[in-house]
């Protein structure tokens, strides 16, 4: 059996940014400009293009590799020899594992990250709109997309900060419960505290208030916050009326003591607060962590809770490991599953076909048009048909799929598949030529045969999903994810 | 009906809801899943209900002779639960229902060894102020049960954020501090005057039937030391501002004084309120 699955891709781990700038394909993912045109070896493809990877997935027969690496050099004008010492490829079972680990992140420069899932999500649909999807690659990466869920769902491996703005965001959390009646006051503005702000308007926090030396600075980030300017002499004034406080000055001494915050706390009936001191050298002097319902947290404070977080993650990850090797399994499982799937079609056909004419003959023979009669017959027939056929259907899904090539010759042979044309599959292939050129069955049918059902015996020798192809476009229609394309972040 | 549903097996059925809700109600704070918590708090919502309709059928009365000191702990499990709920609803949170389940789970485990053994009321003690006084007391007794166990978990998570350690993940779904304190403030304010008025009550009422208000009786003393304690907190909750780590140790032990004047008095020493001398 020729046909598999291939992945070749680079990452943040075999390529450096520049490298992964130059052999991006985020333009070239577009149905109006897809790289990765199927035919020839590649019968289904998809192209993943983020800032830390760039995967080409591909369905096909024969030297599949090269002719993807060939297309990805092509649409990037280079050759196919630069891209060689980045890229990895892997097939089948380890293709379908790193498919399941990208997706569910654990294969993310900052594991666990939510990006990626969009990000592939995104990749799909294109791929979708572009026709380069069928059956197994749908399949595929809708098991992607429910493998990411259940390591979401059972494992925690995307649970915990791993940034440190987010991280206090957490801490607040902890403390605060919702963030819904809560103040917060930037002191100062730094990359980091602004990024800490913008954190809690979108947990919704209810105010921010922002103090700065500049007060034009204060005034231009308080419009950013939807907030209000405080000058920064008045800071002192407004610690009474705030929960959350992010101080990240460039003072070289502390600017909030203990001995300051005694007035305040009985100001606002000792009401929690949290401070956020972010700068360095620190804003707020340690001792104010010892007074009752204050809590501080220094930038290395925070430090350790992210080193701590992505530690658990990495714990975490094991457990999410077991989940995509599990599933990899089970979509092992179904891949070999059909194989026998055209065969058992045929057969099923094959045996409606004699129940029909059989059913037209006693009618004849009775001289009657009773339809209830016509009615009892069939489904008599339909019945016998049932019972008769468990056991080769059985026999067909049992075995792995090395044994799957002999059970279908013996099967075809036993009944006689080959010699046989249902009507209905005979009919369906007409319907199909009609509908186009790209649309009809596409797989080395028997030669010399017309009948479609006939390929079978070839495709359990050669790729029997490519008949597929056309069913799967069908069913885009009903599983077309809404990916959400997301801005290229750093991370995935 | 009443032959199924006999004291014996009111109780174990009752027992079972509990347990499922408290256990589930745990591996729900456990799993990070708000779902599992919600269905183990509708669940002691049924058990509650359960109990109820036993008490208004009055299983326990058929037990010869009044009440059994198994009904006297499984009343206060059952306003226990009834606190619960109250602040399941004031709080939109499941954790005062649950911790409500765990606690009535351990007092019915206690009750069901004691089903048989009866106490007698006298008939002197067959009053609307007796009623006042257990009702406004069992109600209190239940508000400052759920109080604690939020007390305790905030002294906990207090002392966890304020050492910079992270939450172990078996706990890392609890309330946070705000909504823990929320529970104790709300326990305070409407469990202490229910604590005055069950006292007021009581001492009313003894002058008639022993002849003074304050008897000397153990009973007495370390109930005017809780209802001291009490309302040095709820004094501070409402004028003070009291919020946090103060507040939720004076709760710890006014819980603490509590238990020991509900298990020690009542069962161990002699007092007009031990079942021992009854």
């Amino acid at each position: 059996m020729d046909c598999n699955i291939t992945l070749v891709g680079l990452n943040h781990r075999t390529a450096a940014v520049d490298v992964r700038e130059r052999f991006a394909l985020a333009h070239q993912t577009d149905p109006d400009n897809w790289a990765l045109p199927v035919g020839g070896a590649v019968h289904e493809a998809l192209i993943l293009s983020t800032c830390n990877r760039v995967e080409l997935l591909a369905m096909g027969t024969g030297d599949v590799r090269a002719q993807m690496l060939g297309a990805w050099a092509r649409a990037r004008n280079a050759k196919p020899e630069d891209l060689e010492p980045y890229v990895y490829t892997y097939h089948n079972d380890d293709a379908v594992r790193h498919l399941f680990s990208v997706a569910s992140s654990l294969d993310s420069m900052v594991l666990g990250e939510p990006q990626i899932l969009g990000q592939l999500k995104a990749a799909y649909r294109k791929a979708s709109e572009s026709h380069a999807t069928g059956v197994i690659l749908n399949h595929l990466l809708h098991k992607a997309f429910s493998v990411a869920k259940r390591v979401r769902s059972e494992t925690a491996v995307a649970s915990s900060a791993v940034s440190i703005s987010y991280a206090a965001v957490e801490l607040a959390k902890r403390i605060f419960g919702t963030m819904n009646n809560h103040k917060a006051l930037l002191i100062g503005a730094g990359e980091m505290a602004e990024l800490a702000a913008t954190h809690l308007m979108q947990n919704g926090i209810a105010e921010i208030l922002v103090a700065n030396r500049t007060l034009s600075r204060a005034e231009e980030l308080a419009r950013f916050y939807r907030g209000r300017a405080v000058p920064f002499a008045d800071f002192p004034k407004a610690l009474a009326e705030v929960d959350i406080v992010i101080t990240s000055t460039g003072s070289t001494d502390p600017i909030i003591h203990a001995k300051d915050l005694k007035s305040v706390l009985k100001a606002r009936r000792n009401r929690p607060m949290f401070f956020i001191d972010i700068a360095v050298p620190r804003d707020v002097d340690p001792d104010v962590n010892g007074l009752d319902n204050i809590y501080l947290y220094d930038i290395d404070d925070l430090r350790e809770v992210v080193e701590e977080n992505r530690a658990s993650r990495r714990g975490e990850a094991i457990k999410a490991e077991g989940i995509v090797e599990e599933e990899m399994v089970s979509f092992r499982d179904w891949m070999e599953r059909l194989d026998v799937q055209p065969t058992i079609k045929q057969l099923v056909h094959m045996n409606q076909d004699a129940i029909d004419d059989e059913v037209a003959r006693t009618m004849r023979r009775l001289g009657s048009s009773d339809e209830e009669l016509r009615k009892a017959l069939e489904s008599m027939g339909q019945a016998l048909a049932k019972k008769f056929l468990h056991a080769p259907i059985t026999y067909l899904k049992e075995g792995d799929r090395a044994s799957h090539s002999r059970r279908i010759l013996t099967v075809k042979e036993v009944f006689n598949l080959d010699g046989h044309c249902p009507s209905r599959l005979a009919a369906q292939s007409a319907q199909t030529a009609k509908e186009g050129a790209d649309e009809a069955e596409p797989a080395d049918p028997a030669p010399g045969r017309s009948c479609p059902g006939a390929a079978g015996a070839a495709s359990a020798k050669k790729c029997p999903f490519s008949r597929f192809k056309a069913m799967g476009r069908e069913d885009d229609g009903d599983k077309k994810e809404s990916g959400e394309g997301m801005p290229c972040v750093s991370t995935s | 009906m009443t032959s199924i549903l006999t004291p014996a097996s009111s109780t174990l059925l009752t027992l079972a809801l509990y347990a499922f809700a408290g256990v589930a109600g745990m591996a729900g704070m456990v799993l990070k899943k708000p779902g599992i918590r919600l269905v183990a708090a509708c669940v002691a919502a049924v058990g509650f209900i359960l109990q109820t309709v036993i008490l208004f059928m009055g299983f326990h009365a058929q037990t010869a002779g009044g009440l059994s000191i198994g009904a006297y702990m499984q009343m206060l499990a059952w306003f226990l639960m009834l606190c619960g709920i109250v602040m399941w609803v004031v709080v939109r949170q499941e954790a005062p229902i649950l911790f409500g389940a765990l606690l009535s789970l351990l007092l019915y485990g206690v009750s069901a060894r004691s089903l048989e053994t009866v106490v007698h009321v006298p008939a002197s003690l067959h009053a609307p102020f007796y009623a006042l006084h257990i009702g406004a007391l069992y109600i209190s007794l239940a508000l400052i049960a759920i109080s604690f166990a939020a007390g305790l978990l905030f002294l906990y998570l207090d002392r966890r954020i304020k050492s910079k350690k992270s939450i172990p993940a078996f706990i890392a779904d609890i309330p946070a501090l705000n909504i823990l304190d929320r529970i104790n403030f709300v326990g305070t304010i409407a469990g202490f005057p229910l604590f005055t008025i069950g006292i007021v009550c009581g001492l009313f009422y003894a002058k008639p039937v022993y002849g003074s208000a304050m008897t000397g009786d153990p009973k007495e003393i370390i109930s005017i030391v809780i209802w001291a304690c009490f309302g040095w907190l709820f004094y501070n909750r409402v004028s003070q501002g009291w919020y946090g780590r103060k507040p939720a140790r004076l709760m710890v032990a006014v819980f603490c004084l509590s238990v020991f004047s509900i298990v020690v008095v009542n069962l161990f020493m002699n007092s007009h309120h031990a079942f021992v001398r009854i």
